[in-house]
């Protein structure tokens, strides 16, 4: 193998050109008629306007913070469970179309190839969570006037103070578009990657699509529950827990990831700032997990015969 | 590398990746519990109380999303009156999203207004039944709100809505202790001027809370005055607080050229204090106001048939008349 087969850009050249076949191979599965499904789910999510008592201060805000709670459920949800499908896919895919052998049977590092197609399947769910975002934005942003306008009006007509309408709006403003918002949803992204490059890892050695589906979802829903664990393992001392109860809690703590770490999503949704430090350390975390599957993956893939 | 081989170096990768992570993301964890960012655990109760998909939509980190469809089926409840399922349904909202101010004032309402009307007006339960459905939802709500305040300390809307609901004429009398009642009102609404984001109204609505504590006039009236100074704040009940509230402290001082400086005109003073003449149902102070009414009559020239101390006061009810068949 020559050097310029090993050199930075050509691994990157590699990777991308896998990238955009992997991106092109499952946007050609018709996976953006989910869009039409969010789109009726953005739709229904400005009718839940229910009955009630509050001061005319206040009207409007729930419905902003249904369009949110809606929009970012199903951005989690969607892109999740194309996370983990489109890559539990691929590889067997690959196989059964042979072109796997085509690719491997040339100087293509097994690592250019994972990391090709994890990217790939990153950026489908990249791109679907703009669009669905895109959708989300303008329809806040279009509610959100809605409001704001209801209320000035009403504060003029009630000669409220400029220190009280301010208070209002910023209050208003709080529940529409914001930049934290837009850190909620790139949370969604890091957790969907997340979860990628950990089918990626079962997918390696999986016998099957439906088996790295399986325990892919499974580890997802465990996930949520590390936190939990990891509480019980460090204060298990105080709590006098039980040896094997510390062993468990020990071992699930270090081999699943902790999801409920981007539960920051529900506090943006209830209106609050989503600093960005917070977004950096969540964005390591991430970064931290997809690095160390996608090598792990490597190393189980690299010397698998086919 | 045999596979065993492989496997095994893989296990022990993934727990020495595990230590490396687990203090990062532990204090990670404990930090943004603390800013709020991320709620604490779920009670293995509320677990309990959603249903096994809902569950499953929680653990997949979609607590706000689940809160959203148990606002519709409380709905459902409410419209069906299954009061005890409103109220066990907003326990579980407000656990799944501890933050949204909407579900802890419409849980409060639904109880403490909706539920204790139903019960009121619900003649198939016996007197006492009913009274004491009535009185229970009331106290169910106030507490349910309490319960929000302290989760959302610095939420002006969820104090100035306590202060709402103690003070309300149709809530107090569930309470044993009026004073307190007006008392705790007085607070809330205090503290919801406090957070520095309240409107207006708020430090009116302390005010007229506090104007009906018992011992509590020369705190009254310091907050009248300081109300009065602002020209937002001349509405008729400021008005005549601060005007009964002086009389209580002043009980020599002229009455008619007092209340004349206030309202403006004789005939203006007479109408501000005869609508508040007849408020006998929120139980407002009324110092000096019938001394100041009987010689602005003579004043005005008010046909003795059209005084008004000829028409009938709204007689103080309560439970005991409200309940009594």
């Amino acid at each position: 193998m020559s050097s310029s087969t090993h050199s930075l850009g050509s691994h990157v050249s590699r990777i991308s050109v896998i990238a955009m076949h992997a991106f092109t191979q499952l946007v050609r599965m018709k996976v953006f008629y989910f869009l039409v499904v969010f789109g009726i789910i953005m739709i229904a999510s400005n009718f839940f306007d229910l009955p009630q008592h509050d001061g005319p201060e206040s009207m409007g805000l729930n419905v902003l913070r249904s369009i949110k709670s809606w929009s970012l459920g199903t951005m989690t949800l969607f892109s999740v469970v194309l996370a983990i499908v489109a890559t539990a896919l691929l590889l067997p895919k690959d196989v059964e179309d042979r072109t796997l052998y085509t690719i491997l049977a040339k100087p293509v590092p097994r690592l250019d190839y994972l990391a090709g197609k994890l990217l790939g399947v990153l950026l489908l769910v990249f791109v679907s969570l703009m669009l669905m975002n895109l959708l989300m934005t303008v329809a806040l942003h279009l509610r959100t006037g809605m409001v704001l306008k209801e209320q000035l009006q009403m504060a003029e007509n009630l000669g409220w103070p400029q220190a009280t309408i301010d208070a209002m709006k910023a209050e208003t403003l709080q529940q529409g578009p914001s930049w934290s918002l837009q850190g909620a949803v790139f949370a969604v992204f890091l957790r969907a990657s997340i979860m990628a490059s950990l089918a990626l890892l079962i997918s390696t050695f999986s016998t099957s699509t439906l088996f790295t589906t399986i325990i892919s979802f499974l580890i997802y829903f465990i996930g949520h529950f590390q936190a939990d664990a990891r509480d019980v393992y460090l204060q298990s001392g105080e709590a006098g827990q039980g040896v094997f109860t510390r062993l468990v809690s020990l071992l699930v703590s270090l081999v699943l990831p902790d999801f409920q770490l981007f539960n920051v999503i529900d506090a943006v949704i209830q209106g609050q700032t989503l600093p960005l430090i917070t977004l950096g350390k969540l964005t390591l975390v991430g970064l931290f997990y997809a690095l160390f599957f996608t090598l792990a993956s490597w190393f189980v893939f690299s010397e698998k015969e086919f | 590398m045999k596979q065993p081989i492989k496997l095994g170096i893989l296990a022990v990768a993934v727990l020495a990746f595990g230590a490396v992570r687990m203090p990062f993301e532990a204090r990670l964890s404990s930090d943004l519990r603390a800013a709020g960012l991320t709620p604490a655990p779920l009670e293995i109760d509320t677990r309990d109380k959603i249903d096994q998909t809902s569950s499953a939509v929680v653990l997949g980190g979609l607590r706000t999303l689940v809160a959203t469809f148990l606002n519709l089926r409380a709905f459902s409840f409410f419209q069906e009156k299954r009061w005890d399922d409103v109220a066990k349904t907003f326990g579980t909202m407000v656990d799944l999203a501890p933050r949204t101010r909407y579900y802890w004032e419409t849980g409060a309402w639904h109880s403490a207004y909706n539920a204790a009307s139903s019960y009121f007006n619900d003649e198939k339960l016996a007197p006492l039944r009913r009274r004491e459905a009535w009185r229970a939802s009331i106290i169910r709500g106030r507490a349910f709100l309490e319960r929000g305040i302290r989760n959302n300390p610095d939420n002006w809307n969820l104090h100035s809505y306590l202060g709402f609901m103690l003070s309300d004429s149709n809530k107090f009398p569930a309470f044993p202790d009026t004073n307190e009642t007006f008392t705790a009102a007085a607070d809330a609404y205090k503290r919801a001027v406090d957070t520095g984001n309240a409107l207006p109204f708020v430090a009116r609505a302390q005010l007229y809370s506090l104007a009906r504590v018992d011992g509590k006039e020369a705190e009254a009236l310091a907050l009248a005055r300081s109300l009065y100074k602002i020209r937002r704040n001349h509405t008729p009940t400021v008005k005549t607080l601060l005007f009964v509230l002086e009389a209580h402290e002043n009980p020599d001082m002229d009455l008619v050229k007092r209340a004349v400086e206030i309202f403006e005109t004789p005939k203006k003073a007479y109408e501000a204090l005869s609508a508040y003449w007849l408020r006998t149902r929120e139980r407002y102070p009324v110092y000096g106001v019938a001394a100041t009414l009987e010689p602005l009559e003579k004043t005005l020239k008010i046909a003795p048939d059209e005084s008004i101390f000829k028409q009938p006061l709204q007689r103080i009810t309560g439970p005991d008349d409200w309940f009594a068949k």
